[in-house]
């Protein structure tokens, strides 16, 4: 996937939960600027679990991302890794 | 009457398969409407009444609060909503903790439940299930979803008793301002349709066949050929109010809550007993002061089974021979389960600022079993000054409440 897909993948995901798609700038922190809490985190990451086919349960990386620029950069690097075909990705 | 507090109905909120307003629901009862059809979307011949219920008032409710409600709780929450505006309750009377909140319904959200256990037992199992489904299934949803929307902080319980559970929550509202706990109480009840709930009726051979009728036709209350009740959904929350409470503030007064009972049913959970059903009617008589000969209406329990109404005919010629009309709204809207009671309530109330009885639909032989009574078949005028209210529900449960005008 290209960058481009993925941000447009994780954007849709946030979205869904009926946050406008003007708010979703890079810098943006879920907890401080876009108001969700960690219930809202969980449903977030499984509908990330399905848009991208991974399991991010016992994901110790996911867990430190705190802006949607961190998010992309999570799953592109996931992307390279899958890609590589290390088995890293899940 | 009862010694306690004098109990007042302030306010309501409807949402319902013939109407969100109560003026909706009652011009179109009052037309005879029926909103009982097959439900295509399940994929089934199961028939049910469905709430039409645009996206836009789900919408109305807050994400923030809306992400911990399946269907069963928006409709309560909505309806406790319209509630509290119709009753005028300021900000400072709603968010009192003299301010309390009784809502139940059957279970949680059966959708909701069904939706879970496919991610769990089919899907990608516990790992795919929202956090939020708890929330959503829980037996308390509308009551505890509806005080959220609201900020309720004073008592929150939630019956679940199927049938009775929105006049159970009444009851219990009552009691609670009537012995000084509250001072207002929104309560009532919601349930929403599905094909579990559906088939669970049909599974105990209660539910009416879609077989050679049309499917407005097939809910017929008291009616010689009747074979099953028909489920349908909605929700009814009432305000009720402690009457020098009330009139402080100046409040609309709709109606007085006279008595409430509720008793046991002896022997099968499954099937109504006459004799219980008749202990139940008389103890709300108890409290009173006027007699059984002097109420006006009865809005009937009567959800179309051949035992239960026959048994509840049975009971009402005991104790009112044909000296009082009934009817039950089953027919029109099927049978809302949980908010029966109180959705049923609300009709009723319009019916009383109207002077008009509905009757009941498709009732076009009486049984001989459920005969004996003053059976409302056309729209009568009628001055409706006291009422009784029937509900009963499986396991065995029995209520009953008299309400009418405000005795001055």
């Amino acid at each position: 996937m290209t960058r481009e897909e993925i941000v447009e993948a994780v954007n849709t995901a946030f979205e869904e939960m009926e946050i406008p798609r003007e708010e979703l700038t890079p810098e943006k922190e879920f907890f401080k600027d876009l108001g969700l809490d960690s219930l809202d985190m969980v449903d977030l990451m499984i509908s990330l679990q399905r848009k991208f086919g991974v399991q991010l349960r016992q994901n110790e990386e996911i867990k430190k991302v705190r802006t949607l620029n961190d998010i992309y950069d999570f799953f592109v690097k996931l992307d390279a890794q899958r890609n590589a075909g290390d088995g890293s990705a899940k | 009457m009862n010694g306690g507090r004098r109990v007042v109905i302030t306010g309501c909120g409807v949402v319902s398969s013939l109407g969100n307003t109560p003026e909706e629901l009652y011009s179109r009862l009052a037309a005879g409407e029926s909103a009982v059809r097959i439900m295509t979307e399940w994929g089934t011949r199961q028939a049910a009444a469905p709430v039409d219920l645009p996206e836009s008032e789900i919408r109305s409710i807050p994400r923030a609060k809306r992400r911990f409600m399946g269907r069963v709780a928006i409709l309560s929450a909505l309806a406790g909503r319209k509630a509290a505006e119709s009753a005028g309750l300021s900000e400072e009377e709603i968010h009192s903790d003299r301010t309390g909140c009784v809502v139940g319904s059957t279970i949680g959200s059966t959708t909701e439940m069904e939706s879970s256990f496919r991610t769990l037992l089919v899907g990608a199992g516990v790992a795919e299930m929202s956090p939020m489904a708890f929330f959503k299934c829980a037996s308390h949803t509308t009551a505890f979803n509806t005080a959220s929307l609201l900020d309720i902080a004073g008592a929150v319980y939630s019956p679940s008793a199927a049938c009775a559970s929105g006049l159970q929550a009444a009851g219990i509202g009552m009691a609670m301002i009537s012995s000084g706990i509250q001072d207002v109480v929104l309560c009532g009840g919601a349930d929403e349709v599905s094909p579990l709930v559906s088939g669970c009726f049909e599974l105990m051979e209660a539910h009416a066949s879609t077989e050679g009728q049309p499917p407005d036709r097939i809910a017929r209350p008291f009616e010689r050929g009747r074979n099953g009740l028909v489920c349908g959904e909605g929700a009814g929350i009432l305000v009720l109010e402690e009457y020098e409470h009330a009139r402080a503030r100046g409040a609309r007064i709709l109606a007085e809550v006279y008595s409430y009972s509720s008793c046991r049913c002896p022997g099968s959970v499954s099937q109504s007993d006459s004799s219980s059903i008749l202990r139940c009617m008389r103890d709300v008589y108890r409290q009173v002061d006027f007699t059984p000969a002097e109420t006006d209406y009865i809005s009937a329990h009567a959800t179309s089974t051949r035992q239960g109404d026959k048994a509840e005919a049975d009971a009402l010629r005991a104790v009112f021979g044909d000296s009082v009309p009934v009817s039950s709204l089953k027919g029109h809207l099927g049978h809302t389960l949980a908010a029966s009671g109180t959705l049923e309530i609300i009709a009723v109330l319009e019916m009383m600022k109207h002077g008009t009885l509905i009757p009941t639909r498709n009732l076009e032989e009486v049984d001989p079993e459920c005969g004996g009574l003053d059976h409302v078949r056309e729209p009568r005028p009628c001055r409706i000054r006291r009422v009784l209210k029937n509900c009963f529900a499986f396991g065995g449960i029995n209520s009953a409440m008299l309400f009418g005008d405000v005795n001055e």
